[in-house]
């Protein structure tokens, strides 16, 4: 007798089942692919602080590429680069940061934890439907023979466009306008080439995150450091993407050609594509968490956080796995799904995303994708330039200049300002 | 009749990586799998059991790195075991392959009546380990077959010949035959199949394992010396004429037709012996 199926054994499936299992009930993991985390793409940076009460010392067997000890965010324009940048050493030891990892990597260790607490894991099965009596979620569907699969709780974990909230109604079938595309392209280069050029020892590693890349499409870029090879890639809003005819590779591209990037990823032969959808519609737009019978996480909910400063997802998905599986039990006696709203609600899950439910429209807001970047550049460069025998301007008259010739009004600033710092507060 | 089919799968990375810069090779355990001929090979090997009411066992040489694929065999109602073997790509190349032959005739524990193995392996590739089981077993082997299948009593392999001929055989048993990855797909176990075998212990003989039949001093990328070529001659005119056959006299092309199909039939043969490609001794065709 299965007491849980859980569709999908990404970080959310396998965080999910790993709960449910340590908490004594049948679970059951199906996977499409043939193992965890072959058919997933992600930037690659993970933060597994959600980690810490689950498997202790995780960071001592966590699949990782290099720990992140330097986070920089760098503002491009065509032939501008402006960057803040900082380091620390505390990231590199015990207990760490974040990590960069490979997905196929990392997803096939959690899933691993779940197996060894006694969840099933099924793979190459497809999960093609739910099986609902009354109103209520009893099963899936899957591709195979006798495929049919009951149990009193479904947690959907199937991701992006989760093909089991849009059979439950709980997410329309289409909605470009809150997803982003993700485009990566993984770039092999000799460790000690990246060591050299990201100024990095051993194990440290570089997390760069880039806006004013993608010619005026709301989004942004990054550049991060794996073991042997680098992770760059942009992530532009579908809607605008398709709007403006220009193919994703091309921004990549671009961005390979950047002078402020070209050094880095000079000499590197590309070793892998990949694509994928993120939902960075935040707070306002989450997927109904639950119906009854079924609780959605993960990617699937759109619990995803793209707040500017912050932009994460396989945290959340874990946390948001995390708080399904430790509610399962409950859910399956009282039929309620409100402990796992509430656990979610009490948790960072929630709390993060409706304390930054403005960033998203701020930070894809076209003054700030397009104009803010070409803005402060101009002004750190005439801070900069000296222009002796002229006399050095003063910075309000720099920073009119700036403005001026990027058609930003300095009541738009303030204004900017203000909303930045109530939605960031 | 049989009592004993034994399938000689082999499962692997079926996509090595070559570093593009060190040319250092890795192998994804993760990514272990069956190639099409292996996959055909326990399909045949499933389907002949299943009509003869045998046991089917299929057998493979590798690391605990096999065991999920072993797993999913076993949920088709076969049972399996594995010969411990492991090591590097290049140890594996190494291999002795005829050792390997005798690792996994003794890891079968019986006389089998049938051994089905894949017609060439994913990456050791040498397709020679069919013929040193025969030798072993003592039996007939019949290498490169397309299809395998039960015709009343008699055991019947085809396979290709050359210009497209096909060859059929009665094949006495016992017997080794190599198949190719063509006419049939592995099938898939039910869902409650799977997870009966989800977490089955896979067998693991012991046996004496296999060595290597060559000692590796190193490994490294094939780096070839460029060749060294002379510089052109002539100017960069000539040169570009004689690439280019610009300003050679040529065949006008041939307009053909409209015609009817016979005729152009008949144009295009005309063509293809007029330019050497046919003779009509050879094909027997008559030219019109």
């Amino acid at each position: 007798m299965t007491d849980v199926i859980v569709v999908g054994a990404g970080p959310a499936g396998a965080a999910a089942a790993l709960m449910a299992a340590r908490d004594g009930l049948e679970v059951v993991l199906l996977e499409r692919g043939p193992f965890p985390g072959s058919k997933n793409a992600y930037g690659g940076v993970v933060y597994g602080r959600v980690l810490d009460d689950v498997l202790p010392r995780w960071w001592e067997e966590v699949p990782v590429q290099r720990w992140v000890t330097r986070r920089s965010t760098m503002v491009l324009t065509d032939t501008q680069a402006l960057t803040v940048d900082f380091r620390t050493t505390a990231w590199g030891e015990a207990p760490y940061n974040g990590c960069t990892t490979f997905r196929a990597d990392f997803d096939g260790w959690l899933a691993g934890k779940a197996v060894e607490a006694g969840a099933h894991l099924v793979v190459n099965t497809v999960a093609t439907g739910l099986i609902v009596e009354g109103n209520r979620v009893v099963g899936v569907r899957t591709d195979r023979q006798d495929g049919d699969l009951r149990a009193p709780l479904v947690i959907a974990a199937d991701g992006v466009n989760s093909f089991l909230a849009k059979e439950a109604g709980l997410l329309p079938r289409t909605q470009a306008k809150h997803l982003t595309l993700g485009v990566k392209e993984v770039l092999s280069l000799p460790r000690e080439v990246i060591d050299e050029r990201f100024g990095v020892r051993g194990d440290e590693g570089v997390d760069v995150e880039l806006l004013g890349c993608t010619r005026g499409i709301p989004g942004g870029g990054f550049v991060y450091t794996n073991r042997d090879s680098l992770s760059v890639g942009v992530v532009v809003s579908l809607e605008h993407l398709a709007a403006s005819k220009v193919r994703p590779e091309e921004l990549i591209a671009d961005l390979k050609a950047h002078p402020a990037i070209a050094p880095w990823v000079e000499g590197a032969e590309l070793k892998e594509y990949t694509a994928h959808l993120i939902p960075e519609g935040g707070y306002d737009h989450l997927t109904p968490l639950s119906t009854a019978g079924m609780l959605v996480t993960g990617d699937a909910a759109g619990l995803c956080l793209a707040a500017g400063l912050w932009l994460e997802g396989v945290n959340f998905a874990i946390g948001s796995g995390l708080a399904a599986g430790r509610t399962a039990r409950r859910i399956i006696e009282t039929g309620d799904a409100k402990p796992y709203r509430a656990a979610l609600k009490d948790s960072f899950v929630l709390k993060d995303h409706k304390r930054l439910r403005g960033a998203p429209r701020l930070v894809l807001s076209e003054r700030v994708q397009q104009r803010y970047p070409g803005l402060v550049a101009d002004l750190v460069e005439g801070l900069f330039t000296v222009g002796n025998p002229t006399a050095k301007p003063g910075a309000l008259r720099l920073l009119r200049g700036a403005a001026k010739n990027n058609g930003v009004k300095l009541r738009h600033l303030v204004a900017d300002g203000l909303a930045g710092g109530r939605v960031f507060k | 009749m049989a009592d004993l089919v034994v399938v000689l799968a082999r499962c692997t990375d079926l996509r090595v990586e070559v570093d593009p810069l060190t040319g250092a090779i890795s192998r994804d355990p993760r990514a272990a799998a069956f190639s099409a001929s292996d996959a055909a090979a326990v399909e045949h090997g499933l389907r002949l059991g299943s009509a003869w009411g045998a046991r089917t066992l299929v057998l493979t040489a590798g690391g605990p790195e096999c065991d999920a694929r072993l797993r999913e065999v076993l949920s088709l109602g076969a049972e399996v075991r594995r010969v411990p073997v492991r090591g590097s790509y290049v140890e594996e190349l190494a291999t002795d392959e005829r050792a390997l032959a005798k690792a996994l005739v003794a890891a079968i524990g019986g006389r089998p009546d049938l051994v089905v193995c894949a017609d060439r392996s994913s990456d050791r590739g040498t397709g020679a380990l069919p013929a040193f089981v025969a030798h072993e077993l003592g039996v007939v082997q019949a290498p490169g077959l397309v299809s395998l299948e039960l015709v009343g009593d008699d055991l019947m392999g085809e396979r290709r010949l050359d210009y497209g001929r096909r060859e059929r055989m009665r094949i006495p048993l016992p017997a080794v035959c190599s198949v190719e990855g063509a006419g049939v797909r592995l099938r898939r176990a039910s869902l409650p199949a799977s997870l009966a075998a989800a977490s089955a212990v896979v067998p693991v003989a012991e046996v004496p394992l296999p060595g290597p039949a060559v000692r590796v001093l190193g490994a490294r990328a094939s780096r070839p010396r460029p060749r060294h070529l002379p510089a052109p001659t002539g100017s960069s005119r000539e040169r570009l004429l004689a690439l280019t056959g610009a300003l050679l006299s040529h065949e006008p092309p041939t307009v053909v037709g409209p015609v009817d199909a016979p005729e152009a039939a008949d144009a295009l043969l005309d063509f293809l012996a007029r330019n050497g490609y046919l003779s009509e001794a050879r094909t027997g065709w008559a030219l019109s």
